[in-house]
């Protein structure tokens, strides 16, 4: 909602200047977003007026035109506007005035000296004129008159956003209403007098959906001329309302619904053909709206509509053809309240946003329908003559307001303040809100413009926004001793974050967008998850996996220079099983590049899987197994380079090389490792049962043997591990060597045996008995030899 | 005998030649070893009058003593300076980088809520959280915002089928409520959603919202709190907000929070008094218990807390710009 300072001010006998109008409005739930202030023009631009114009000698698009500004020679200006012409009156500006963008000077154009500038309404700052042509002017402006007074630019434009429940603020009249009631001033009364018909009414109205309208007025009138110009004033109430001008009926419509709040609409009483109906459309029925877009009906639409066809898609926008045109002379105004519930949402599902919607779905004063179209008839019958017929107003059940118990302890109690009865009863006056005095309660009836006062909690707002938000003592709060119940899954989130930046790794945040092909590709996703309206089309579906957003992280930081990058993130991921979606929240990440960043001491090497390996089992304090995969690797994956993850023998996740493949297709010179972990595959619920340290030393021995290379490790030493073998508490490999001087399909594997009694240190003996176990199973299950 | 007094004149300067240990050991040998002149006089005392004996053999002793402690000096030194040279050649400049891993570091977002979650969980606070694939119901209907209520164009939603992409983390609330009863405090921080896309807005960001339930939290309460609160997060004492007026669907009365900044107001949040038919959702009886809500930014409050003025560095994840977060 935006309007003129000065139309405000024609509310008020007492002038506004004393208040901080953008405080006052914005403290009382109006918030202005803008303020413009148009005076800033030169006051060397004046009203001027073409008496002669001849064309220029040598320029077939220049005219030389003769203009009289008021004194007694007039001035010669070239001009090359295609609408000036002899008569019209046009903003002059004078050698050295200062427009927008440049100072005048005198000048000569192919020879023909100029003295100053024709202007347009861009070229003097005004927003709404997009043509190139002169501003012409209303033909009752002095000549010599600055535009600066002429227009009333010493105006200002206030810009509001008004939240949707308090519709009877999109008019000036509520916006009085609302300064009435923050400063107690009067607004100005206005009569509008409904005046005598001429003729009687011949336009029957059938309203055949009584719930939806409960109420139709209808004035026809007969010889109008709609070629004329409004008054420069009412032009600019429009243009700083942000309706530019059309013609003086629609002008006029749109003045009265800026002005009291009631959508008027005015049809070409020639195009209606018979009766006109208020009724739900058919399907297959179609119209050609105002600004040519055509909407085909599906049926419960509410239409405005004559004995062949939709005139009107009701209370949202009218059709082209039976709209109002220069050469109208017979208008039909209807003025109607529609139910807030029926408009609300349709014009959305139009891709629509009319100033008529927008005001019906919030609630239009029901009680007001009548006074505004005389408002509009008054208007039109003196801009454009003309005569009206007899109002017909057609009212079935309006809405109506119920009593509202508004109790003075339930207002101190919600607020926390100590408002006194008598400032309650002040303030429901202000609002003009009609109550009656209960023992220990106010029986309030909210007026027929405010839609937002339904319950007790909904007055509770009015007093507070009366009594001042800025009187609301800050108190702080008295707080239940209980302890908090901490939730055990969000301090092991911030733990693991924290464990895997103390390992180098950078936490980012990526969009839980991704496009599909990802998707569909890297990620493996048969049943993608896509938005309906998606905001970019790389941005279409949401993500089972993390590692498209990181691979694009990656390669963000790589074309910046980063020769290694260590990533993270924790968040959802989303999943279709069934037709359910699922969401599941996973730790996900990426090492790209060297091991070490560049640095002195550390020689240049690229990580590998076991860096990374090495990483998750640290931060999963060794509860997960990463393990040779039995489910199918994913495609992302290097197939010899990828780690399925299991906890307890149930998938948790993977780790692995990205596929050489998807690496050329990123265009990544080095390796880089991905993994994905779910997050509550590291959440230990319990702590392990603590063993207090043996006084006696461990003792250690080495063995080291050779085996068939496609053995993994993790089966010798979980296959040791399983025989738990007395004594023996740690066993596993401290080097490994293939190649030289080993078979070809064998490797040579040097095992850390660890052993302590609990009570004794092991003799020899003991000790030789325990190493002779382990190189058993070693023999007999995997056929090692000792080297 | 005068040539045994010699013999401690002598072992100073020998000894004093001697560059280490060993030598000192070779030195040592001509005086106190066994075949040392030390020792030799020793031998020969036998061949001296029975008389004189006792004298001659206190002088050896004498001798032989102040031979040992020109040893025992001799070699402290020795000790010493091989101690002091080794010490020399293992100089290093300490003043090069020390070997290290990348710096890691947390997502300034992460920080501000973990430092949110902080404050509010020292005043008894639960964290919730919940779907970020809502359905209609949680995400609207049991928030008051209706079909076709035209606050539902205050939220430009993200649709999948009939789900919605949360709006804000109210549901959350709603959840909560329906599962707990009052008195109850939570925040709920997350990931939310709205169509938009500029340098002040982003298609995702993050949302922390609070709710207080009791039987006489009030509109004066959530003032104190919220000053309280910003008062802490910002470490600024002399901070204050201010309410103004709003519409929110879930509460009445609503409020929007402005702090003060840099001599002017800052908007930071929207508040208000739960809405009695949000109440009625969850069975909660509006006679009895009462409460607010609130809602904050993270990326705003990030934003101030680190002064960045723009929004999309948050989520282009450039290393240069994360790397700098680190406490």
């Amino acid at each position: 909602m935006q309007f003129s300072k000065t139309w405000l001010q024609t509310f008020f006998a007492k002038s506004l200047d004393d208040y901080d109008l953008s405080y006052l409005l914005t403290m009382a739930g109006l918030e202005v977003d803008e303020v413009l202030n148009l005076d800033t023009l030169s006051d060397q631009i004046i009203v001027g007026e073409i008496v002669g114009i001849e064309k220029h000698p040598n320029a077939d698009k220049l005219n030389i035109c003769e203009v009289n500004i008021g004194q007694k020679n007039s001035l010669q200006i070239v001009c090359g506007a295609p609408n000036a012409r002899k008569g019209i009156k046009i903003p002059c500006a004078l050698v050295g005035a200062k427009l927008p963008e440049f100072e005048i000077k005198k000048a000569k154009l192919r020879g023909v000296d100029s003295f100053g500038m024709l202007c347009s309404a861009r070229e003097i700052g005004l927003q709404s004129d997009e043509n190139d042509g002169l501003y012409e002017l209303s033909q009752n402006l002095e000549v010599g008159l600055t535009i600066k007074e002429a227009l009333s630019l010493t105006d200002k434009v206030y810009t509001l956003s008004i939240t949707p429940n308090r519709g009877d603020c999109l008019s000036m009249l509520g916006i009085a209403r609302e300064i009435s009631a923050q400063t107690k001033l009067n607004v100005n009364n206005m009569t509008v007098p409904e005046t005598s018909h001429k003729f009687n009414n011949s336009q029957k109205v059938l309203i055949e959906e009584k719930n939806a309208c409960p109420r139709y007025c209808g004035i026809q009138i007969k010889n109008i001329n709609n070629t004329g110009k409004l008054p420069q004033w009412m032009i600019s109430y429009l243009e700083r309302g942000g309706i530019g001008s059309i013609n003086p009926v629609v002008d006029i419509t749109n003045f009265v619904m800026l002005e009291q709040g009631q959508p008027l609409h005015a049809f070409d009483q020639k195009k209606i053909n018979g009766d006109i109906y208020v009724r739900r459309a058919k399907k297959g029925e179609s119209l050609m709206l105002l600004n040519e877009q055509k909407i085909d009906f599906m049926g419960p639409e509410l239409l405005i509509a004559d004995n062949d066809s939709p005139l009107a898609l009701a209370g949202i926008i009218g059709g082209i053809e039976s709209s109002i045109t220069p050469e109208t002379s017979e208008v039909f105004l209807e003025s109607a309240f529609f139910q807030p519930e029926e408009i609300a949402g349709r014009a959305r599902s139009f891709a629509l946003n009319t100033d008529s919607s927008h005001r019906f779905e919030r609630g239009v004063d029901y009680n007001n329908t009548l006074r505004a179209i005389y408002r509009a008839v008054n208007l039109i019958e003196e801009f454009c003559g003309g005569e009206h017929s007899d109002a017909i107003d057609l009212v079935d059940k309006l809405p109506t307001r119920h009593l509202i118990k508004l109790r003075l302890t339930k207002i101190n109690k919600i607020l926390g303040i100590d408002i006194k009865e008598l400032e309650v009863e002040d303030i429901l006056k202000r609002l003009n809100l009609s109550f009656s005095k209960k023992e220990d309660h106010f029986e309030v009836t909210a007026p027929s413009y405010r839609f937002d006062l339904n319950i007790e909690a909904d007055l509770i707002e009015e007093v507070i926004r009366l009594f001042g938000y800025n009187n609301i003592p800050a108190i702080t709060p008295q707080s239940t001793s209980s302890i908090t119940k901490t939730s055990a899954i969000n301090k092991n989130l911030d733990e693991i974050k924290l464990h895997f930046s103390n390992l180098g790794y950078n936490e980012v945040v990526t969009y839980s967008f991704i496009d599909n092909e990802s998707e569909e590709k890297l990620h493996e996703n048969k049943t993608i998850i896509e938005l309906n309206n998606p905001i970019a089309s790389q941005m279409n579906s949401m993500r089972s996996k993390l590692w498209a957003s990181h691979l694009e992280t990656l390669t963000y930081n790589v074309n910046r220079n980063q020769s290694q990058v260590r990533i993270f993130e924790i968040a959802s991921t989303y999943h279709k099983h069934n037709n359910e979606i699922v969401e599941e929240q996973m730790v996900s990440g990426l090492a790209y590049g060297s091991k070490y960043p560049e640095q002195w001491s550390e020689e240049k090497k690229s990580i590998n899987f076991y860096n990374i390996k090495g990483d998750i089992e640290l931060i999963s304090c060794n509860l997960l197994d990463i393990l040779s995969p039995k489910s199918s690797i994913p495609t992302a994956l290097h197939p010899g380079q990828t780690g399925e993850i299991f906890r307890e023998g149930n998938h948790v996740g993977w780790l692995g090389q990205l596929h050489p493949a998807w690496q050329q297709k990123y265009s990544l010179d080095d390796k880089a490792y991905l993994f994905e972990l779910k997050i509550n595959s590291i959440n230990k619920s319990e702590f392990n049962a603590i063993e207090l340290p043996s006084k006696l030393m461990p003792i250690r021995r080495d063995i080291s043997v050779l085996i068939d290379k496609n053995i993994p490790v993790a089966s010798v030493t979980d296959e040791v591990k399983s025989q738990a073998i007395k004594w023996l508490v740690d066993f596993y490999p401290f080097d490994i060597y293939e190649g030289k001087g080993i078979e070809n399909n064998k490797k040579s594997i040097a095992f850390l045996i660890l052993m302590q009694d609990t009570y004794k240190t092991l003799e020899d003996n003991d000790v030789n008995k325990i190493v002779d176990q382990v190189l058993n199973i070693l023999q007999s299950k995997f056929s090692a030899t000792l080297r | 005998m005068d040539h045994l007094k010699d013999l401690i004149n002598q072992a100073q300067s020998d000894f004093s030649l001697c560059k280490s240990l060993s030598d000192l050991d070779h030195a040592k040998a001509k005086f106190i070893g066994k075949s040392g002149a030390i020792t030799d006089a020793m031998r020969q005392l036998s061949s001296i009058p029975k008389e004189e004996k006792p004298k001659v053999g206190a002088e050896i002793n004498s001798i032989k003593q102040a031979i040992e402690a020109l040893l025992a000096v001799r070699k402290d030194e020795i000790q010493s300076e091989a101690m002091e040279s080794q010490l020399k050649s293992e100089l290093i400049d300490v003043t090069l980088p020390g070997t290290k891993q990348s710096t890691g570091s947390l997502h300034p977002i992460s920080i501000t809520l973990q430092r949110v979650e902080t404050l509010f969980r020292s005043i008894g606070f639960d964290i919730a959280t919940g779907p970020e694939i809502e359905d209609d119901y949680h995400n609207f209907t049991a928030l008051n915002i209706p079909e076709s209520h035209p606050a539902r164009a205050m939220h430009d939603t993200f649709y999948i089928g009939h789900h919605v992409l949360r709006t804000h983390t109210s549901p959350v609330q709603v959840r909560y409520m329906k599962t707990n009863q009052p008195p109850l405090k939570i925040i709920s921080p997350g990931r939310v959603y709205r169509v938009d896309s500029d340098a002040t807005h982003s298609p995702m960001f993050h949302q922390v919202e609070g709710l207080w339930i009791d039987e006489k939290a009030s509109f004066a309460n959530l003032k104190g709190l919220l000053q309280d609160f910003l008062q802490s997060f910002f470490e600024d004492d002399n901070l204050t907000i201010r309410f103004r007026p709003s519409f929110f669907p879930f509460t009445e009365p609503s409020a929007e929070i402005d702090m003060s900044w840099n001599g002017g107001w800052l908007e930071i949040g929207g508040c208000g008094m739960v809405h009695p038919e949000v109440l009625k959702q969850v069975d909660i009886n509006y006679d009895k218990f009462q409460g607010f809500a609130f809602g904050l930014g993270v990326e705003r409050l990030a934003m101030l807390r680190f002064g960045i003025n723009d929004l999309r560095p948050f989520f282009n994840n450039d290393l240069r710009f994360l790397k700098q977060f680190i406490r």
